[in-house]
């Protein structure tokens, strides 16, 4: 349906530029006449104005001399050239380049697969986002009427809970009652820190560095807190510091963790304004064993010493070789979706979008991360 | 799906765009007609397909499809369907879009108008006008696309700053941009002149209505947003030389500079190169206007866009059309021929008297606007120009602006009758000392330089009326001759008139509401009573009031005067609980005579809270409805002059003009 609508707006496109090279070429007069036509205006004006006595009849006369010295002078320009009609191949190519142009254009920017959804026709989502909140405010209460100060996992939850619905200044407070609890550990610390700093449109508080302090305090190896005390440094200035802090912490890790891609990447956001050479996340995590879920740091070299057609070649036989493995071992989330942004990448549209589906039909087992209404009903009983 | 469509006939629209700036280009250049032509087909096709676009984003906004980020990041399903729409041109991606959007039409408008303009100038304005098209089509495509699409959608949407939800701020960029956007169509009849190397008469009336038109627009524009800060912003001011209202004054200032040098190109083939360059310039002047709002480089309640990236590509726009055409100026302009001579005291030297005022004007606020800026950049230092800065150099300069403004037109072109003019407006300057002096008995007291502008205010005021009975010969013939004459006039006198007499009424209401201005500010409880210029206002407490979305605290006032009770003023407090913010809306009594003008705080004091007190602030300001009413006849007399005939010398004459023989010399 999208692809007609736009094959109709691209020939409308193209037809406009086209029809002008099939007009028939009237062969229009010289532009002086379009000049007399304003000089003899000006001098009929002229002719009013002395007849409604605005003029005396000396001005009228000077005016009207002047007038016609222009229109003399109008005689004297010379005519651009002869006036043609030819020239109509440069407009067909010109037609044709304008759906290509769009096309082309459209065919790296656009996102023809995205639906438009109003907001009418939410009302489910809506609804069981009420209920959700609804929820949360129950828990809230029974968690604020316990004399005990609340579980700590009622207050996680409802962080988390707020979080999800993009409430982060009631996700810190909630939060903050956790960390109370005795059995707070460098996790809630993180997470609190977390959602501190989220709510302050990424800003590293006073606050937030206290409960990061604490964290790494808890648990030295705790990532979430190494990475925020990094990003507390160089929104401090400390760029050198922040930089050789998350190296450090990548440089203690054998094998791959998730969470060095993020410390990668701002390692090198960090390491731009120092000057740094960008690092890469295989510096770090070589991969070891044959069944890995990326490519080995011999497959990278191999690669980049290949010519555009061979390097495509042997991207395409990695991503078959996931594939493979994964239909194999369909319960591995991360291989879906890393197989999916693969084919992402190599332009696979619907191969990648069936790839996230089966990462999607796996998150259901994982439901307790992600509070669903049913868990916070439990809880909130 | 119309995201997506939106966005693809926006690439459309670039094509057809980057088509428009070549083909016509060289078609002008070989004459070949149909290469010319095809500049017609493409600015129609132009404006629809930018309409289409900007259509599309509105319905998005209209249905609050979230799935659009900049929908979901500048509406909320709450929001009122006004400012839904509003919303549309709210963000900046979206105002961007209404800025080629209006450009279109402009180029569109010269298409289908301009009928009775020579091929080749017609077809290299519109090539012209398509550079800047593809140029702003570009930005946003590449930088600032507003079709961005947002997966998994946001529940809702993160609102717009409330202090936004106004009506008269939804129609004030609009406005300004159809101002700003139709110098660019001045501005391309320039560099199509450049490029043809000749500028008559013929080219300074094709030029002059779309000068008009644009002049009409900002003038419009500025005046909403002046009206806009006045009730909304709760300060009782019109005007703060913010640098985002400075970057709209400019281009109008020099606007202004631009339309009367314009008419002495038209009249004496005068000025030309002079008009010429203050197209240019005036047009450079609204694009640094777009930049400096929306840069971000100026901090301030409307700069909403803050984006370093972006400002990088406008410079570079900029550096392109201003650099470009003024180095196209250097190059082309020696080699035009010069104009029409005049003595010093002439109506070309009255113009020329205003057109150098009007720079310097410019120039002054220019200085002013950057310079904070300037020293910034060089060392560091944070500075702000404000009120005092302009006021002492801006306001002095006006005055013998308008001294000769009231002059001008009674002086004729070439040579003017000095002692005749005097003779005319004896009359006039007795009338405008005695109307001040009577002012002065009544207000008793106040600066020096008030009275002395109040009395060039009047002095303008009567000789515009004085020049106006001159030429309908008023008491000189009997009424029903005078009736016909001012009938047989042109309308463009009529528009002169009333523009040039709107300018002294602006000037009356500016120093009656700045220097007669009474304020009181007081901690108010239910039952306290003001006392200000002769009322007695007094608050009756505070009620909760529900709007679609927002709670608002409504006060009520009671304003009496002598013991009889004259109104009940409800100023309100709101707070957007989902934008997490408050805004004051004033309420105003207005009379000819001046505004009442209330706003109401929360107390900052936690003592003041417990008891329930407000701050209440309190303003009477004289004669500030002469503002808006000297604004409106600026526009409407300017309205009267768009719709003269002389500007409508269209095809048919040229058909006329073709089997006449060319009037022989004398």
């Amino acid at each position: 349906m999208i692809w007609i609508a736009m094959a109709v707006l691209a020939l409308t496109a193209s037809g406009i530029v086209a029809a002008s090279a099939w007009k028939p070429a009237l062969v229009q007069g010289p532009a002086e006449d379009r000049t007399l036509a304003v000089l003899k205006d000006q001098l009929s004006e002229v002719d009013r104005d002395a007849e409604r006595g605005l003029l005396s009849v000396a001005e009228a006369h000077a005016a009207r001399q002047e007038i016609k010295r222009r229109v003399l002078s109008v005689g004297r320009v010379k005519n651009t050239g002869e006036s043609s009609g030819g020239g109509r191949v440069i407009l067909m190519a010109a037609a044709v380049f304008v759906p290509l142009f769009a096309a082309g254009y459209y065919s790296f920017a656009g996102a023809p697969n995205l639906s438009s959804i109003a907001f009418e026709d939410r009302q489910a989502e809506v609804a069981q986002n009420r209920e959700i909140e609804a929820l949360a405010q129950k828990l809230l209460q029974r968690l604020q009427a316990d004399s005990e100060g609340g579980a700590l996992e009622g207050w996680m939850l409802l962080g988390q809970t707020f979080m999800k619905l993009g409430r982060a200044s009631d996700a810190a407070s909630a939060y903050e009652r956790a960390t109370q609890s005795m059995n707070a550990d460098s996790a809630v610390f993180s997470i609190y820190a977390e959602a501190l700093i989220v709510s302050e449109q990424g800003i590293v508080t006073p606050q937030a560095k206290r409960a990061i302090a604490r964290a790494l305090e808890l648990d030295p190896t705790n990532p979430a807190g190494t990475f925020y005390d990094a990003v507390g440094l160089a929104q401090a200035g400390a760029n050198e510091q922040a930089y050789n802090r998350l190296l450090t912490r990548l440089d203690e890790v054998d094998g791959f963790a998730p969470w060095m891609e993020t410390f990668v990447a701002e390692a090198n956001r960090i390491g731009a304004a120092l000057g740094r050479a960008p690092i890469s996340l295989s510096d770090y995590a070589p991969v070891m064993s044959g069944n890995s879920p990326g490519p080995t740091a011999a497959d990278v070299e191999a690669a980049s010493q290949m010519d555009d057609v061979d390097r495509d070649a042997f991207i395409r036989s990695m991503v078959e070789r996931l594939a493979t493995r994964l239909e194999a071992e369909p319960d591995d989330i991360d291989g879906w979706m890393r197989l999916g942004r693969a084919y992402r990448v190599l332009g696979e549209t619907d191969l990648a979008l069936n790839a996230y589906s089966r990462a999607k039909e796996l998150l259901v087992p994982v439901s307790s991360e992600c509070p669903s209404s049913e868990h916070l009903a439990h809880f909130a009983a | 799906m119309t995201p997506e469509l939106g966005h693809f006939v926006l690439a459309l629209a670039l094509a057809l765009a980057i088509v428009q700036s070549t083909i016509p280009l060289f078609g002008a250049a070989r004459g070949n007609l149909l290469w010319m032509r095809s500049a017609r087909s493409t600015a129609f096709g132009q404006v629809v397909f930018v309409g289409l676009a900007f259509a599309a984003l509105m319905r998005a906004f209209v249905v609050s499809d979230f799935t659009v980020l900049n929908v979901a990041n500048n509406s909320h399903s709450l929001k009122p369907m006004i400012f839904k729409v509003a919303a549309t041109w709210g963000s900046h991606e979206g105002s961007l879009l209404l800025w080629v959007f209006i450009l279109t039409i402009f180029g569109a408008a010269v298409a289908a108008f301009g009928s009775n303009l020579p091929e080749t100038l017609r077809a290299r304005t519109l090539a012209m006008q398509a550079w800047i098209s593809v140029g702003f089509l570009s930005f946003l495509l590449f930088t600032s696309n507003p079709f961005e699409r947002v997966f998994p959608p946001p529940l809702d949407g993160a609102d717009l700053n409330p202090l936004l939800q106004d009506i008269g701020l939804a129609m004030h960029p609009p406005l300004l941009y159809f101002g700003y956007v139709g110098f660019s169509i001045v501005f391309s009849f320039a560099a199509a002149a450049l490029i043809e190397g000749r500028i008559d008469t013929a080219w300074a009336r094709w030029v002059r209505p779309w000068t008009l038109a644009a002049w009409i627009s900002l003038t419009a524009g500025i005046a909403l947003g002046s009206w806009w800060a006045y009730y909304e912003l709760g300060w009782g001011g019109w005007w703060f030389w913010d640098p985002v209202e400075n970057v709209s004054f400019m281009p109008w200032l020099l606007g202004t500079a631009l339309l009367h040098s314009a008419i002495v190109t038209e009249k004496r083939d005068a000025f030309k190169s002079w008009t010429i360059l203050l197209a240019i310039l005036t047009f450079s002047l609204s694009l640094l206007g777009t930049f400096v709002v929306r840069s971000g480089l100026l901090t301030s309640v409307h700069a909403f866009a803050v984006d370093p990236e972006r400002g990088l590509y406008i410079l570079g726009l900029l550096a392109i059309s201003i650099g470009g055409s003024l180095a196209l100026y250097a190059w082309r302009a020696p080699m035009m021929e010069g104009g029409g001579l005049f003595k010093p005291i002439s109506r070309e030297a009255g113009l020329l008297l205003n057109n150098l005022i009007l720079a310097t004007a410019t120039g002054t606020v220019l200085f002013g606007t950057l310079y904070p800026l300037f020293l910034e950049a060089v060392s560091g230092d944070k500075i702000s120009v404000g009120p005092p800065f302009f006021n002492g150099a801006f306001v002095p300069m006006m005055l013998p602006l308008v001294f000769v403004m009231g002059l001008g037109p009674f002086l004729s072109w070439k040579r003017a009758d000095l002692v005749g003019v005097l003779q005319r407006v004896r009359f006039v300057v007795v009338l405008a000392v005695l109307a001040t002096l009577a002012i002065w008995y009544f207000a008793k007291g106040g600066p020096v330089l008030a009275y002395l502008s109040i009395l060039i205010a009047l002095w303008l005021f009567f000789a515009s009326l004085r020049e106006w009975a001159l030429r309908v010969r008023l008491f000189e013939v009997p009424l029903q001759e005078s009736i016909r004459r001012a009938r047989n006039l042109p309308r463009a006198a009529h528009g002169m008139t009333l523009a040039h007499a709107g300018v002294a009424v602006l000037m009356i209401g500016m120093i009656g509401s700045s220097v007669w201005k009474s304020e009181e500010i007081a901690f108010v409880e239910p039952g306290t009573s003001v006392n200000i210029a002769g009322f007695d206002v007094t608050f009756e407490g505070v009620q909760r009031v529900r709007g679609p979305n927002y709670i608002a605290d409504q006060g009520t006032l009671r304003v009496e005067r002598g013991g009889s009770f004259v109104t009940a003023l409800k100023p309100e407090r709101r707070s957007y609980p989902v934008a997490q913010s408050t805004t004051t809306e004033s309420a105003i009594r207005s009379t000819l005579a001046g505004d009442l003008y209330a706003s109401i705080t929360e107390p900052s004091l936690d003592k003041a809270e417990e008891s329930g007190a407000w701050t209440l602030r309190i303003l009477y300001e004289p004669f500030v409805g002469l503002l808006w009413l000297g604004a409106a006849m600026l526009v409407i007399g300017g309205s009267l002059s768009l719709s003269d005939r002389r500007f409508r010398v269209g095809a048919p004459q040229s058909s006329k003009a073709r089997s006449t023989k060319p009037v022989a010399a004398e």
